[in-house]
């Protein structure tokens, strides 16, 4: 049996499988009883609702971009190992950058099956789980503490203040720094201030942001509220199709 | 249930919270760190603790520092439910934490309420069922979708993925918060135009966009605290 077929093998699925339906049944036990517990604070449960189908059909397309991830490594590592991988814990950018780091640890060229031994299937497996754990580590360890400290979650009903403002900043500060980067990706991505680098994904973020504002005004002008749970994955489609054609250009 | 039995209710919720949360990540570590060992005893080759450790110091420590600062920003957003699953789960800057950050906007649920708590809870889960069940079914028709999903045609659509998502982000965040949004924009694009490689670091550049943010933030906060 070669080295692809043994890391694509039953026992592979079923110990990769395993862990993945063990982190399936956490998110039922935390989302059954966050539900439970809103509904007894008094919380509305159509609200509730509406935040679970939104955040399902905001979570669709960046999944389908992930299984392209478990497609990418699956070459190399088999197909059971990045399932895993990228349904815990893992994150796209993350996971082929530090399986080829340790790949050229133990000696090989590039990830790939060709080069790929048992040992060194091994050691590229520990250390993609190794480097990224640490943010669960530090949950463990400090969650309560760090949030305690905070006074987050501590049951008020009110809110605001400027920890809330300080939230929407810090986000508005993440999506400035890629939107940023798109920017400059076009600008000097070839060469500073060549303005001939990728320009796709600046395209494709201002068609999403342009579709978001038409959302929004049917949302919020229209009285289609029922929109707004899907205005971010619609935005999402329009602008990724925007890519596609965009593309061929 | 009046306001003081709610209070002790989900106070009650939170602790039971930490716990579950506790025990799970526990639980999930050792079964990550473990597999390797599992999967090495299965194919005979332990892994090379010796290479592992090499490769964890030339691109690991990056990792633990992205993993401490993720640490310390996302958990007051996520709460105490929300960030033991979010870490659990993963793919937090590309996923998790704008879901997060929609669903509670959508709600109007403000940072350190229940309701905050709640909503996070419900929709780290809701997002990391949806993956776990769109990755699952991929694999199990792998074959017939892979020429699909690997077609010429559709690549920019996958390869624009995180764009989409945040072109969407900017212009809901944006418009409200022009007055915060404004300079980090503007610092983080002259930035990335005068230090063009700075782009392959750009979860790093979050830390100094959204300091500058949140600055200009508690300065407005500020302000219209005394005008008040």
């Amino acid at each position: 049996m070669n080295i692809l077929s043994q890391l694509n093998s039953p026992f592979m699925y079923l110990v990769c499988g395993g862990i993945v339906a063990f982190v399936a049944v956490l998110c039922l036990v935390f989302l059954v009883r966050a539900y439970r517990a809103g509904k007894a604070i008094g919380m509305d449960t159509g609200r509730m609702k509406q935040a679970v189908v939104s955040s399902a059909a905001f979570a669709l397309l960046p999944s389908v971009g992930i299984l392209l991830g478990v497609i990418a490594l699956s070459g190399s590592l088999g197909t059971p190992w990045p399932w895993l991988r990228l349904s815990v814990i893992g994150a796209l950018h993350y996971e082929t950058q530090v399986a080829q780091a340790a790949a050229e640890q133990v000696g090989m060229e590039n990830l790939s099956a060709s080069e790929m031994t048992p040992e060194g299937f091994a050691t590229i497996a520990l250390l993609m789980s190794v480097c990224i754990m640490w943010g669960m580590v530090l949950s463990v360890f400090f969650n309560k503490g760090y949030l305690k400290k905070l006074g987050a979650g501590g049951g008020k009903s009110s809110g605001g203040g400027f920890g809330d403002r300080a939230m929407s900043a810090m986000f508005v500060g993440l999506v400035s720094a890629y939107i940023g980067s798109y920017i400059g990706e076009f600008v000097s991505g070839e060469g500073v201030l060549s303005f001939a680098g990728d320009w796709i994904p600046l395209a494709t973020a201002v068609v999403s942001g342009v579709v978001m504002a038409v959302f929004l005004y049917f949302g919020e002008k229209k009285g289609m509220a029922w929109l707004e749970s899907f205005s971010i994955a619609g935005s999402m489609l329009a602008g990724m199709a925007a890519a596609v054609v965009l593309g061929q250009l | 249930m009046n306001e003081q039995e709610k209070s002790a209710y989900f106070q009650r919720y939170n602790n039971r919270t930490h716990v579950i949360g506790r025990v799970s990540s526990v639980m999930v570590l050792v079964m990550l760190v473990g597999a390797p060992f599992l999967i090495g005893a299965y194919l005979g080759a332990m892994p090379d603790l010796n290479a592992a450790a090499k490769a964890f110091l030339s691109v690991g420590l990056v990792w633990t520092v992205s993993s401490v600062a993720e640490f310390l920003i996302y958990t007051p957003m996520l709460g105490a439910g929300g960030g033991y699953l979010a870490f659990i789960t993963g793919n937090l800057i590309n996923m998790k934490i704008p879901c997060a950050m929609n669903a509670r906007d959508m709600v109007g649920a403000k940072t350190g309420t229940a309701e905050n708590e709640i909503i996070s809870t419900l929709s780290i889960a809701a997002s990391s069922l949806v993956t776990i069940v769109v990755l699952a079914l991929g694999v199990l028709l792998l074959v017939p979708l892979q020429p699909i999903l690997q077609s010429e045609a559709l690549q920019p659509a996958f390869a624009n993925v995180v764009p989409a998502l945040f072109g969407a982000m900017a212009y809901k965040y944006f418009r409200g918060n022009l007055n915060i949004a404004a300079l980090p924009l503007v610092l983080m694009s002259a930035l990335f135009i005068l230090a063009p490689s700075l782009t392959g670091s750009t979860s790093f550049m979050i830390i100094p966009s959204g300091a500058i943010a949140i600055l200009l933030a508690y300065r407005s906060y500020r302000k219209g605290g005394r005008q008040g």
